[in-house]
């Protein structure tokens, strides 16, 4: 099985800040993916300033193997002296590897990465470098598939000080939330919405630190080719029908009428479910040999929704779906399972549904959205008008 | 008999849901529970008259969920045997 990276992260602001002090910055160049999280001094515009600079300058360093030294130095000569504390910080940890998990990670005073293999959390085994007297952990990766590596800013750790908490939790409790609440299949931005959203509640809200999780997971491939509407040519039919089923993967079926012509070239039927898990999302169908069959425009844009809170980084709803509706069951299967999406767009216009809401441009509208928001989640995607 | 109700895009808007709930209410009022096996189905080609239900092979159009009931009993309730 081919193996690929996914990475995500999720945000949280000091409380009254506009701007976040943490950064994170990503690169995928060819089979490698750099990911750099930088916590910049102090909040607000100040760190802001401190954490670009740095993930900027360090993502594009590392991304084309130049050597940490040379990294931390340009970093140090280049950022902006506090007036205020006299020194110029930023705090980092970079992930540079490849598609198959091998690569680096650097430290520099972020509360230390975790690895998480098999839902249970562990350590990386790290070594110490002296860089123009700055301590650097190194750790060389060679990870499975399955593997997550999570790294945090220390508004993590820092959680509910004061609030819910005298002395925050700590690196062991972190550890031990991820162990009880990371189920197997989750995505990296899952696991890292996850974790910013307990950190979240331990503030109540009201965090008192800028607080970032980032997480990238080495994963197995998956690709998901997506029917939506009947080709214009119905001469064509079957021809466009095996191309959509001759690709690898998972098969999805949205639209009434696309479901019965793949249904009849498949020499079965469909069945209409008869459940609405949720009064605004038509019921799915069930044809034997499709993994997924919905309705078509309505069940879209319910998941042009959920797809917009899921590429927010500073949205906390969970990012694992388990409703039953169309929707959800589409959003679980394009957003946390897929990573590759192929979708092949049928232009036949229903007479039917002109001028209502339901429309043929509705339609393609839609389907360029939901694209635009699935490369925004790192997924390569496909789009065959037929 | 098999009653189904269409609930494709076209009749979703124009209130499938609502036609469902009120033929679950019909088929118990009027007792014929283990005579009308109820369903949906997707797209049956008839969205300018939709809500469309179909009565085994007869199709019943322009359901909606004020009307259902004299539907029911005009057009669906004496194909009952």
């Amino acid at each position: 099985m081919a193996l690929c990276l996914e990475s995500g992260y999720t945000s949280l602001n000091k409380k009254n800040e506009e701007l976040c002090g943490d950064r994170v910055e990503s690169i995928v160049s060819g089979d490698y993916t750099t990911l750099v999280l930088a916590d910049g001094l102090g909040s607000g515009v100040k760190a802001n300033i401190l954490s670009t600079l740095t993930s900027k300058i360090l993502c594009t360093m590392v991304s084309n193997n130049i050597a940490i030294e040379d990294c931390v130095e340009t970093i140090l000569q280049s950022l902006p002296v506090c007036k205020v504390r006299g020194v110029a910080y930023s705090t980092f940890s970079v992930i540079h590897m490849n598609s198959r998990g091998q690569g680096y990670l650097f430290e520099f005073d972020n509360p230390q990465a975790i690895l998480i293999r098999g839902c249970k959390c562990r350590d990386f085994d790290r070594e110490g470098m002296e860089i123009l007297g700055k301590t650097v952990y190194k750790t060389a990766l060679d990870l499975q598939a399955g593997d997550i590596v999570v790294v945090m800013s220390d508004g993590v750790i820092h959680a509910g000080i004061g609030m819910t908490l005298n002395l925050g939790w700590q690196r062991p409790e972190v550890m031990e939330f991820l162990d009880n609440n990371v189920k197997p299949g989750m995505s990296a931005r899952a696991v890292a919405c996850l974790l910013a959203g307990v950190c979240n509640d331990l503030y109540l809200g009201k965090p008192g630190d800028d607080t970032t999780v980032a997480a990238v997971k080495v994963r197995e491939k998956l690709n998901v080719s997506l029917m939506i509407g009947p080709p214009v040519d119905k001469s064509k039919d079957d021809f466009y029908i095996s191309r959509f089923l001759s690709g690898e993967g998972k098969k999805v079926v949205c639209g009434g009428t696309s479901s019965q012509i793949v249904a009849r070239h498949l020499k079965t039927s469909v069945r209409a479910s008869f459940d609405f898990p949720d009064k605004d999302v038509p019921p799915i169908g069930f044809i034997d040999g499709i993994d997924l069959t919905t309705e078509g425009v309505l069940t879209m844009r319910r998941l042009l929704e959920l797809s917009e809170k899921y590429v927010s980084t500073s949205d906390l709803t969970p990012k694992t779906f388990t409703k039953k509706d169309g929707a959800s069951l589409l959003a679980q299967m394009l957003f946390e399972e897929a990573t590759d999406v192929h979708f092949y767009v049928g232009q036949s216009i229903n007479a039917a549904h002109q001028g209502l809401p339901i429309d043929i441009t509705m339609k393609l509208k839609l389907v360029e959205s939901l694209a635009a928001n699935l490369k925004k989640m790192g997924k390569n995607v496909a789009i065959d008008y037929d | 008999m098999v009653v189904k109700v269409c609930v494709g895009s076209s009749c979703h808007l124009r209130g499938s849901y609502d036609v469902i709930e009120e033929m679950k209410r019909l088929i118990k009022k009027y007792g014929v529970e283990d005579k009308i096996d109820l369903q949906a189905t997707f797209c049956v080609g008839n969205c300018t008259h939709g809500v469309s239900v179909l009565a085994d092979e007869a199709i019943v159009h322009d359901a909606n969920k004020d009307n259902c009931e004299e539907l029911f009993l005009t057009q669906i309730y004496p194909l009952v045997k």
